[in-house]
């Protein structure tokens, strides 16, 4: 019996340092160590042993499997490193990963949402109105009668005398001044037609339209706020400046020039040669318009302003051709 | 509007004013400039010449051999010029000189003879399009001095983007007097505060629509030469484009540029009766060829100047033929008047022409300034075309309002809306120095009256926007407004959209956004029935194309449009989604519907261009479509399984003529079609020059957003183990595998907790016309561990049910 144990570890240890791989450790495993392995058959037959020899015989027998289990422990785990360094040669790390395909947004639904998000959180309600509008709210509302010079601003797509597609996302002023009472601070965006068509203009645009009405509402909040919106959505120290200019919804009205995006305000092509490049029109809502919704411009006063989506997203993004936003390349939409 | 330096320095001082420093401050006052632009740097190489010999070329008639002196230089210079002649002074190019047209001056030999440059037409120096000779210059300019600055054409035009409400600026002077104004300097006119007499002995004025014309003023000048205008006038007018006529039109036009006031020479011979009338057409007189020899068809309502038997011009747009000045005129009647902005702004619309007069008109002309620049004109044809006119000869017809009315202004308010602490001192001397005359009314008010040439100023806010001008937009302070907090209330609909929007980016669907217009082809395209709803379109009065004339109706042919352009740059694989208006009318004059729907389409390798090592090509299929939508219904946690409140995906009875007729669904919210889906017809494809499968779904978006999301509640984990079974059934092949499903779930069988279809198979061992369809379902209890006599007898029940309902036939799975 002794002389079997001493076999069988002689035995073990010669097949434990020839195994190479994980089938053959496994084949040992069941072999020596198994429940019906060699070692334990040789435990079963100990009560074949004489009382006398079998503490000796048992302790022996323990420490020689014990021994042995060791050695396969190490054997497994040299196997298992090895094992994995070649797998891990087989595999080339290199290659790319299995990525999943994913969509964007369109470049005027991402400038529109991050508009909308800035003027959310400083408290404006989101409106949205038709795109097809009566005569009434795109201009007579606003200021601006029929034979009205400013009417030359507005290429007009009309569908009937009475109606057209809105050429400004102004005409939600008027149509949420006349269903709510101040104060208010909404901005309304969507989409705008005007009947021009070349490098510089598409006959679809997009607006966001902003109105706030509340009392003792100055100019000076105005640019307030427009700056605030401008250095988020361009950069924090970005130069804007506000300049006189005429519509008839406001007075006074500003246009609001960015420096140059592109030249640092240096001059460049884009901003031909100024330094400057507008993105935005605004003014202190004209008292008219007042008037027309019934409320007192004694009482109540408020700025208003538009801008272009497709301009911002020209600027920020550095797309030089406004055609292509609606061409739906997806080498275009990709990009953003 | 356009003007230059060099002429504004007539009216004012802007010495120490750099044309950018000036373009800058017009600029922050309102006046826009677009453009600042050195005029004739490409003539600076030109030189003045003096010929000194004149002599003919030995080899060619009409040629001469010129001895030019430039300076200390003498060139001999071979030129073909009539009116080359001994002691001329004129321009010439030496070589090396380029000349506008990148015409390059270089030495050569004309019929042997050398000559050593080019005397220069002003039609060479780009200076005009036509002439019949070299430039004729001063005798007083020296020669060899640089052609553009001896002539003074070295200037700086500056082009000014008016705003509608500054028709004062559309002139020189006005621009000078803002420039008087900031600059604080005096303002020097030619003519200001003239008058003339009422009436006239040698003809008289009639205005029979008093409210269309204001004021009427006419002087009758004689014995006018028409000739060439000077140099100086002539520099004037190519300065800011302008192209030189003759003098007496040169004149109109110099003045109507100085002063703003649209001024009309009328031949006098060929006025019938010695008599003006302003009035509108008469029925007959419908028919007017004005002088650009287009023959016009007017109505009833435009105003026109006209003699004593028909009209003669269209009031403050263009003259006609039939009394234009020509060479022979000797007698010129001027007209200075002061016409309604709305009626010329009309005419002039729909006469479909628009001039420089008709601009400022539209925009209002200062009916003050009338006589100014009448006279102003009348001095310079007694000067240039040696007419003659008594000095206050002359009929002013003036029955509209006189002097602008004063308007009130509250210094608290004009500080509360700017956002500045001005005190009253400060507001007037700021008015005062444009001409606005400040009375002092009690403490915290003043009255304002506006100069005549302001017709912008009639109220209050008129004066607020002029001291913000004045003080300087950029000087008013930065603050936030203080206001009272409230919640911005959230828009459902649109907040759902954004949701959707971002679902199918995740899914590698990208963004499209298509013109609202298309062309009414697209609904042939897509093979719609001749009486389909959808066929009424609204339609644009005034579409910029065919392509663009009615408004949407449907999303689904943009997207197939853009699939096709895709394609066509070998983007095969394409998902794209969009959510848009589309457009049914109503009734005439109203406001259409807009309908939000949501549409998606989806063509070619289902994993993308990209990454053919990892997906191998799969070309996506109807399922692919349906999950999308299966998605975002799961996403939206709406539900799908025949309950109240949920969706579900049917087969219609009538399939839309743009669907494959074997791959339509339609997506059912209780008895409402709230959207399709399917892949679009092979002939539909063919029609939009598509020539891969695309799949599409198009969703009433309005529809979807009504319908309610599954609430968000807990219920507890199962504890105890599930058992699952595997049923096969062979089912005749019409019977729809879906059905099967419902079926399943339907049955109320409390121990079913889901049910699904794991494979359909035809072939060997199944007769034709029959398929086996595969279904696993679970089964659990809430309350304990199922044995296998519970599942047992539950499956059992499904299995008959299934096979009595659909006469499967149960196979050993």
């Amino acid at each position: 019996m002794e002389q079997e144990l001493q076999n069988l570890e002689i035995k073990a240890r010669e097949t434990l340092s020839s195994l190479g791989d994980k089938d053959q450790l496994e084949e040992f495993r069941i072999e020596y160590l198994g429940r019906k392995g060699k070692f334990s058959t040789i435990m079963r037959n100990l009560a074949n042993v004489d009382k006398a020899d079998r503490p000796r015989i048992g302790q022996l027998a323990n420490t020689i499997k014990k021994e042995i289990e060791k050695l396969f422990i190490e054997a497994r785990e040299a196997i298992e490193q090895s094992g994995d360094k070649e797998q891990t040669g087989t595999v080339d790390l290199t290659l790319p990963g299995r990525r999943p395909a994913i969509g964007r947004l369109h470049p005027v639904t991402q400038i529109m949402n991050e508009v909308c998000q800035v003027f959310e959180s400083l408290g404006f309600s989101i409106a949205e109105g038709p795109d097809v509008e009566t005569d009434h709210y795109n201009f007579e509302a606003l200021n601006i009668p029929a034979h009205h010079p400013a009417r030359d601003m507005h290429d007009t797509f009309y569908i009937s005398d009475s109606t057209l597609l809105r050429t400004h996302t102004s005409p939600m002023q008027a149509r949420i001044m006349e269903s709510q009472e101040p104060p208010l601070r909404v901005i309304a965006p969507g989409k705008v037609y005007r009947c021009d068509s070349d490098i510089t203009h598409t006959p679809m645009f997009h607006q966001v339209e902003g109105f706030l009405v509340d009392k003792k509402v100055s100019f000076a909040d105005l640019k307030g706020v427009l700056t605030v919106f401008t250095q988020k959505i361009f950069e924090e120290d970005l130069a804007l400046r506000f300049r006189p200019s005429f519509f008839p919804f406001t007075e006074p009205s500003a246009e609001v020039d960015i420096a140059c995006v592109i030249c640092k305000g240096e001059g460049c092509r884009v901003c031909k040669q100024t330094g400057w490049l507008e993105i935005l029109g605004c003014g202190m809502i004209d008292p008219e318009v007042f008037k027309m919704v019934g409320y007192d411009p004694e009482v109540y006063s408020g700025f208003a302003f538009g801008l272009g989506v497709e301009r911002i997203a020209m600027l920020k993004y550095g797309i030089d051709d406004i055609r292509l936003y609606y061409e739906n390349d997806l080498r275009f939409l990709s990009q953003f | 509007m356009k003007f230059t330096t060099n002429w504004l320095k007539n009216y004012v001082d802007i010495d120490g004013l750099s044309p950018q420093n000036l373009a800058d401050k017009l600029t922050m006052l309102g006046l826009e400039v677009e453009a600042v632009t050195p005029l004739y740097e490409r003539l600076g190489a030109v030189k003045v010449a003096k010929i000194l010999e004149a002599a003919p070329h030995p080899d060619a008639d009409k040629l001469q051999v010129c001895k030019v002196a430039a300076g200390q230089d003498e060139y001999e210079i071979v030129c073909g010029a009539p009116n080359a002649r001994k002691g001329l002074i004129t321009a010439v190019a030496l070589p090396g000189t380029v000349l506008p047209g990148d015409f390059k001056i270089k030495k050569s030999k004309v019929r042997g003879v050398v000559s050593n440059g080019m005397l220069c037409s002003e039609k060479e120096l780009g200076l005009s399009e036509e002439s019949d000779g070299i430039i004729e210059l001063p005798e007083n300019l020296e020669h060899g001095a640089q052609f553009i600055s001896a002539t003074g054409l070295q200037d700086t035009q500056i082009e000014v983007d008016l705003t509608p409400n500054r028709a004062d600026c559309a002139s020189v002077i006005g621009i000078a007097r803002e420039v008087a104004g900031f600059q604080r300097k005096p303002l020097t006119l030619p003519v200001e505060n003239a008058e003339i007499k009422k009436e006239s002995k040698a003809f008289s004025v009639e205005i029979e629509a008093p409210e269309l014309c204001p004021r009427y003023a006419g002087r009758l000048i004689t014995g006018v030469k028409i000739k060439e205008s000077p140099w100086w006038l002539k520099k004037r007018l190519l300065s800011i484009g302008l192209r030189p006529i003759n003098n007496v039109v040169d004149i109109t036009n110099f003045v109507m540029m100085e002063y703003g006031q649209p001024l009309h020479a009328f031949d006098f011979d060929n006025l019938a009766g010695g008599k003006i009338v302003v009035r509108t057409p008469r029925p007959e007189e419908l028919k007017f060829t004005t002088l650009d020899e287009k023959e016009r068809t007017l109505d009833e309502n435009m105003l026109m100047i006209c003699d004593a038997e028909q009209p003669v011009a269209v009031a403050g747009v263009m003259g006609g033929m039939n009394s234009e000045v020509s060479d022979s005129t000797t007698n010129v009647l001027l007209e200075s008047a002061c016409f309604n902005d709305v009626s010329t702004r009309r005419t002039a619309r729909k006469l479909n022409l628009s001039t420089d007069a008709s601009y400022r008109f539209e925009r209002g002309v200062d009916p003050g300034g009338t006589i100014n620049a009448m006279n102003r004109a009348v001095e310079l044809l007694c000067e240039l075309a040696e007419g003659k006119c008594a000095e206050d000869e002359g009929v002013d017809a003036f029955p509209g309002a006189g002097t602008p009315k004063p308007v009130s202004l509250s210094i608290s308010r004009c500080n509360d809306l700017n956002g500045l602490h001005l005190d009253k001192a400060e507001i007037v001397e700021m008015l005062e120095s444009i001409q606005l005359r400040c009375t002092d009314k009690d403490g915290d008010t003043i009255e304002v009256t506006p100069p005549s040439f302001r017709i912008d100023i009639e109220r209050e806010a008129d004066l607020v926007e002029e001291i913000a001008r004045l003080y300087g937009y950029d000087n008013i302070p930065v603050t936030l407004p203080t206001v009272n907090l409230s919640y911005p209330e959230q828009d459902p609909v649109r907040k759902l959209r954004l949701e959707t929007a971002d679902l199918f980016t995740r899914i590698g669907f990208s963004e499209a956004i298509n013109y609202s217009f298309s062309s009414p082809d697209h609904l042939d395209m897509m093979n719609l029935d001749e009486n389909d709803e959808r066929r009424r379109q609204v339609k644009l009065l005034n579409p910029l194309s065919e392509e663009q004339s009615v408004m949407r109706t449907m999303l689904l042919p943009g997207l197939l449009e853009n699939v096709k352009r895709n394609i066509s740059f070998q983007k095969t694989s394409v998902k794209l989604f969009e959510t848009g208006m589309v457009f049914m009318p109503t009734e005439e004059d109203r406001l259409p519907n807009e309908n939000m729907r949501l549409a998606g389409v989806m063509s070619g390798n289902l994993h993308g261009d990209k990454d053919p090592l990892h997906f191998k090509q799969q070309n996506c299929d109807i399922f692919d479509i349906k999950g999308c939508i299966e998605y975002l219904l799961e996403s939206l946690r709406i539900d799908m399984d025949d309950q109240e409140d949920s969706i579900s995906f049917e087969i219609p009875e009538q399939t839309e003529p743009f669907i494959d007729k074997d791959q339509s669904l339609i997506l059912t919210h209780g008895k409402k079609t709230i959207g399709e889906l399917g892949k679009v017809a092979a002939n539909v494809l063919k029609s939009f020059g598509v020539k891969q499968e695309v799949y599409f779904f198009d969703i009433d978006f309005d529809l979807l957003a009504s319908v309610a999301a599954k609430p968000k509640s807990f219920s507890s984990l199962p504890v105890y183990p599930a058992v699952k079974r595997d049923i096969a059934l062979m089912v005749a092949d019409s019977v729809s595998a879906g059905k099967l499903l419902s079926c399943v779930r339907e049955s109320r069988e409390k121990l079913i907790e889901h049910c699904e279809i794991f494979d359909i198979f035809k072939g060997e061992k199944i007769p034709e016309g029959y398929k086996s369809v595969a279904l696993s379902i679970t089964y659990r209890s809430p309350n304990k561990t199922l044995t296998e006599k519970n599942v047992e007898k539950a499956n059992a029940k499904i299995v008959n049910m299934l096979t009595d309902k659909f006469g499967g036939q149960f196979r050993e799975a």
